[in-house]
Parts: C-alpha cells; sequence; structure tokens
C-alpha cells in the first residue's frame, strides 16, 4: 500500500459509524508513516470500525511497554529494533564501536531480553500482543568482513531467539514470522539511513509497508476457511484414472509426479488441523473408490468426506459437499485443474475461492501450498478440530438413521444415548468458546463478532455467565458446540451472545440450554439481545417456535411459556416421527 | 493546472484533507492549518513516493511550499532530460 492510499483510506474512515479499535504500538523508533500504513491496513480488516493507534515517546522502548501495560487497548503491537536492545547498535548513538564493547552490548541485550520477555508475559495476561522482531540488518560492529558470520552478531540473534521462544509459549502472544517479512521484503530494502538520521524513523516506505500489512493481519488473527474441495484427475494424482486405469495413476518420484504427493501431504495435515478435505470428481464411482484405497496413497482416504464421484456438473457436486458439511460457500476452496470447472463452479458460487492447480508446474504447486496454508491457518488447533471430520461422518449416518426430513424426537436422542455436558467454567476462558462465536453465522442469536480482548472484557462482569455446551452420543462427540454469555439481573437473566455449531443441530440442544439457564439461574424471565442477519434464520426459527411468534430486538421468553410451548413441541415432534 | 500540478495537489488534498482545493497552488508551511513537522514529513514522503525522487535534506528549506516543491519536481524533471 502506498503512503497517499494509506490517507486516502483514513480519510474515508472518519465517517464510520461502528466502535473503535484501539490498539497500541510500543516501539523505541519514531512510528511516523509505520503507523499511517498500519492504521489503514486495520481499517480494511475492521471495516465498521475507527481505528485508533496510540503510541508512547521516542526512543524510550521500556516506558512504551510500561505504557501498553497500562493501556485501555484491544492489543498491543511491539515492535523491536537493534536499537531497543542496545542503543550502541543504532546510528543515532554516538557511542564508540571497538571489539572489547561487542561482550558489553551482548550482556546489554542480554539483560533487556530478559526484561522483554518478562514484560510480555505480564501484558499478555491482560491482551493479545503482535510482536515483531529486529527486521533491520545488524549494524557493521564486528570486526570480520560482512561476508563471514561473527560471533557477535551469531550470540545477538541468539538473544533474539530467546525473545521469541519464550514469548512463543504465552497463549496470547503471535509473533510476526521472519521467513514471511523475508520474502516479501528483501533485506537490503529495508533500512532507509536518511530517514533514521533526521527523524528517527528507519524504514524504506516499502517495508513500512509489507509490516504494516503483516502486523494488522496478526493483530486481527486469522480466520480460516473451513473445507476444500479437490478435483482427483490431474490434481490429487497425476493421470486421467479413466484412461489409464488405478495402476496408472501416479505421484512419485519415477513418474515426475512427486509434487501430487506433495499437494495429497498438504492435504493430510490440513486434515489433522480440522479442515474439511471433500472430492469433487468426474470419473466412475468404483474406479475413485478403488483408487483411494491405493496403499501408497499420501494421505489416508479417510479423511476425505464426502466424495462426490459421477458425471454431473462441479457445481452440483459442490452444491452436496457443502449440504454434508453444512457450512457456507464462502467458508470453502475448491481446487481443480480446468479452468472451466473452475468457472462453472465460480459462476454457481461466486463465494468460493476456486485455485488452479498447476500441473506439471512443481514451483507452483509449492506456491499453492503456500497459499492454501494462509487460507487455512489458524493461531491454535482444538480438540474439536481433531473430530471434526468423523462427527460428520457420524452426523450423516445419523440422519440418514433419523429421517433427514423430520425433527429429532427426544426417543431418537435417548437411542443413540445422546449426552449433553453444560459447563460455566469462566477462569480460565477456554479459547474455543470465542472461537465459536467469531465464525458462527447460521445459529447465532445476533452475529455480534469480539475481540479477544472485549471478550474477556465482558466476562470480567461479575453478574456476567458463561455456558460452554459440549454434545457427544453414541456416533463419537462433537465436542464444544453451543456457547451463551450474559448477565443476571435480579430475576432477570439476559443473553447477549447465543451460537451452536451447525453441526449439533436436530438435537434439541437449543432446548436443553433454556431448561438449564431457568434451572441453574432460577429466573422467572430470559430476554435475548436479538438481531436478525442474512444468515442466521435457523435461530430464527427456534425462536419463533418458542415465542409462538416472530422473534424481535430484547424478546423476552418467561418460563412458564417456554415450557408449555416446548412440551406441546416435543409431543409434536414424536407424533411427526410415528 | 498540468499534469504535474494535479498530482501534487493530490498529495497535499491527502495530507491535509481540509485544505481549499482552491487554495492548494498558493499553500504554504504559514498559511495551511496542521502542517507542522509531523506533517511536512509526510507530505515530502508522499511526494517522494507518487513522483519517484529523492528530496535531499539540503533542499528542504525549499519544501515549506506548494511552488516550491513544484519548483523542484519541475528543475529534477529538467536534470533527469540532461
Amino acid at each position: 500500500m502506498k503512503l497517499i492510499e494509506a490517507l486516502a483510506i483514513l480519510k474515508s474512515m472518519r465517517t464510520r459509524k461502528g466502535g473503535t479499535f484501539a490498539c497500541f504500538l510500543a516501539a523505541g523508533l519514531n512510528p511516523l508513516h509505520l503507523k499511517t500504513l498500519l492504521s489503514a491496513e486495520l481499517s480494511q480488516l475492521f471495516r465498521d470500525h475507527i481505528i485508533d493507534i496510540q503510541d508512547g515517546l521516542y526512543d524510550d522502548f521500556f516506558g512504551n511497554l510500561d505504557r501498553l501495560a497500562e493501556a485501555d487497548v484491544e492489543a498491543g503491537i511491539v515492535l523491536i529494533e537493534w536499537s531497543d536492545l542496545d542503543p550502541r547498535l543504532g546510528i543515532r548513538s554516538p557511542a564508540r564501536w571497538i571489539p572489547s564493547e561487542c561482550a558489553d552490548i551482548l550482556s546489554t541485550a542480554a539483560g533487556r531480553a530478559l526484561r522483554i520477555q518478562c514484560m510480555l508475559e505480564e501484558i499478555s495476561q491482560r491482551l493479545p500482543v503482535v510482536l515483531c522482531l529486529p527486521t533491520l540488518p545488524v549494524p557493521p560492529i564486528s570486526f570480520v568482513p560482512g561476508w563471514q558470520t561473527s560471533s557477535f552478531e551469531l550470540d545477538l540473534r541468539a538473544i533474539v531467539q530467546s525473545i521469541s521462544s519464550k514469548a512463543s509459549q504465552c497463549a496470547q502472544v503471535r509473533i510476526l514470522s521472519a521467513q514471511r517479512i523475508d520474502l516479501v521484503s528483501p533485506l537490503r530494502e529495508r533500512l532507509e539511513v536518511e530517514s533514521e538520521v533526521l527523524t528517527g524513523f528507519p524504514y524504506r516506505l516499502p517495508h513500512a509497508s509489507a509490516l504494516a500489512a503483516l502486523l494488522a493481519s496478526l493483530t486481527r488473527g486469522p480466520i480460516a476457511k473451513k473445507g476444500l474441495i479437490t478435483d482427483l484427475d490431474d490434481t490429487l494424482w497425476r493421470g486421467i484414472l479413466g484412461e489409464v486405469g488405478v495402476e496408472g495413476i501416479s505421484w512419485d518420484l519415477d513418474h515426475h509426479s512427486q509434487m501430487h504427493a506433495f499437494y495429497q501431504r498438504f492435504l493430510g495435515a490440513l486434515a489433522s488441523e480440522g479442515v474439511l478435505i471433500g472430492v469433487a470428481s468426474k470419473n466412475e464411482r468404483s474406479l475413485v473408490e478403488e483408487a483411494l484405497q491405493r496403499e501408497d496413497l499420501a494421505l489416508s482416504s479417510t479423511t476425505i468426506f464426502p466424495v462426490e464421484a459421477g458425471w454431473g456438473s462441479k457445481s452440483q457436486a459442490v452444491a452436496r459437499i457443502l449440504k454434508t458439511w453444512n457450512v457456507g460457500p464462502d467458508s470453502v476452496v475448491f481446487v481443480d485443474d480446468s479452468p472451466l470447472e473452475l468457472a462453472e463452479v465460480k459462476a454457481s458460487y461466486p463465494q468460493v475461492e476456486c485455485i488452479q492447480f498447476p500441473t506439471k508446474d512443481s514451483a507452483s504447486v509449492y506456491d499453492l501450498t503456500l497459499r492454501l496454508r494462509d487460507l487455512f491457518g489458524k493461531s491454535a488447533i482444538f480438540e474439536e478440530d481433531t473430530i471434526r471430520i468423523e462427527s460428520i461422518r457420524c452426523s450423516s449416518v445419523a440422519t440418514e438413521f433419523s429421517d433427514a426430513a423430520t425433527p429429532t424426537s427426544a426417543d431418537f436422542l435417548e437411542g443413540v444415548e445422546a449426552q449433553i455436558t453444560f459447563d460455566f467454567t469462566q477462569t480460565p476462558l477456554d479459547p474455543r468458546g470465542l472461537e465459536l462465536v467469531n465464525k458462527t453465522n447460521q445459529f447465532n442469536l445476533n452475529g455480534k463478532r469480539y475481540t479477544e480482548s472485549s471478550w474477556r472484557n465482558y466476562f470480567l462482569n461479575p453478574e456476567s455467565f458463561l455456558l460452554l455446551v459440549s454434545y457427544r452420543d453414541k456416533f463419537g462427540p462433537l465436542g464444544k458446540i453451543a456457547v451463551l454469555g450474559g448477565r443476571r439481573n435480579g430475576k432477570k437473566l439476559t443473553i447477549d451472545t447465543w451460537v451452536m455449531s451447525c453441526r449439533a443441530f436436530s438435537r434439541r440442544i437449543e432446548y436443553k440450554c433454556l431448561e438449564e439457564l431457568f434451572e441453574k439461574f432460577e429466573v422467572a424471565e430470559i430476554e435475548l439481545d436479538y438481531s436478525k442477519t442474512e444468515r442466521n434464520a435457523p435461530l430464527r426459527e427456534f425462536l419463533g417456535k418458542t415465542l409462538g411468534t416472530d422473534p424481535s430486538p430484547g424478546c423476552i421468553i418467561s418460563r412458564g411459556a417456554f415450557e408449555v410451548r416446548s412440551e406441546i413441541l416435543e409431543k409434536a415432534q414424536e407424533v411427526m416421527n410415528g | 493546472m498540468d499534469e504535474k500540478e494535479l498530482r501534487l495537489a493530490e498529495c497535499f488534498l491527502a495530507v491535509f484533507p481540509g485544505i481549499n482545493t482552491d487554495e492548494i497552488a498558493k499553500a504554504c508551511s504559514t498559511s495551511v492549518q496542521g502542517w507542522d513537522s509531523v506533517a511536512n514529513v509526510t507530505l515530502l514522503a508522499v511526494v517522494e513516493e507518487e513522483f519517484g525522487v529523492n528530496l535531499e535534506g539540503e533542499d528542504l528549506a525549499r519544501f515549506d511550499s506548494f511552488s516550491g516543491i513544484l519548483s523542484y519536481l519541475r528543475d529534477a524533471e529538467k536534470c533527469t532530460w540532461t
């Protein structure tokens, strides 16, 4: 992003009506254009918000860390440069560079690194923190020629490494990838000596721009896609299955098709992280089943579900997969070697990210995996991620078993040994709760999203409560599938947040949640901070049935009316289910 | 205004959003509200980026008005051609 573009974005941001996203940039340098570019990048990611970046004083890195520790903000960004570890490492310092000083510089840097580690640990207890380690070249202090690595530089880098190793163990610290900044901003084009001398801002604009984009992405956190639908022929493997047969397709060095094995391994990794992997292929189903059973396949065929093989259009196959997964097209990536198939799917589902598989171009296949890593990357893996595909497979069986056309009755749930677990623990906050709130669209009370900081602050209110709901039945566990957040006020309970994973629909879990709240808090009424959104029809339908009328903002469910209507609905379902 | 003046005016509008478009040609550090040292550094960075030039430290005194910057850009262009 150019500086003039950033200024234009910031100008248009001032008219926004949403809330403010405040963060604190703690650095020893003069943040100058980096602050402008970062504000603009953040305003592109938080499209309804006004961005407020606070900073401290120039050349007061540790003072600024103290200010961050006290700041009333949503997130902290800590930017370290060499001179923050010892001023002698900066251009503006008048101190001498003589070999005998090197040990003392290392000693100062090690002491400061330790202090930074402690402060990061403390700050991240309260706030999410984004950490950027030095990106500028190490100045020519050591006596060795530039093409030789000095022990001084190695020791200095080890000190920086110690900061990141320690910080990476803090759950709320996200560290900027050194590899990524190296890829997007060449080292020799980062330092602007003139600007550093004149203003204390050491970055060239392209480097500041690259840093700003990455820091903004880290500050928001990843919004990962949920599923990948892949083609088979000349994509998952080399060759056309229908022409060369099961033994003719390949993914190995001997057939110069190794990058298909690389792609398979990558999909296997995604699957193990909770990404849904499905297949849409124009092929004979029996042949596909046989091919997917080949023992040398680099990903387990059990991690792929569903497999849509046949002669219909790819968009129809994608439609069936989306239905099975019960996810929206905007959460899905479709990979195929054929531009025609990609265009056909894109025409039906413009929100699906369609990517061409670059068959016979090894470097581009490698680049594809980098792109997919960005699309599916997440900061943490939860237990639910590891059981997702199995629970969808089981749900699919259970749906066939129960008859998909009718809602599930209590008898059926008893038959499948359904177990619902309610957990009101607020300390420590389970990160799965916030993850569910921020990615659930369909059964969502109002579509409100939270930052890590605003979510934590919400539960600092002593009147607040958090309910995490888990489910399992004889087909397997679904894990934590619903979150309710609210406040108690005398005899009334207010629910501000209520989401439930689409995998848990048709199990009457939503009724059990309300029952549990009435029971636990012994209240007569529950008020709902309901808002209609484009996608929360399932929740709207449930509330309509429970209230006996269309829900409205602030609608109230009384305990008496709920018990009566819940019983009527239960009986109605039993009749429908025969 | 010629094409160079228009591009420079865009730079001024980006850095000083409140500036009156009719007054850009006469703008100087004493007449434009908010033209402080930080705004000056930002303006020069925007101009450098937009015109692909390097505004040298010893010429900084010239860069306190629209006309001063414009004349520098015209001089720089002549140097490039000769």
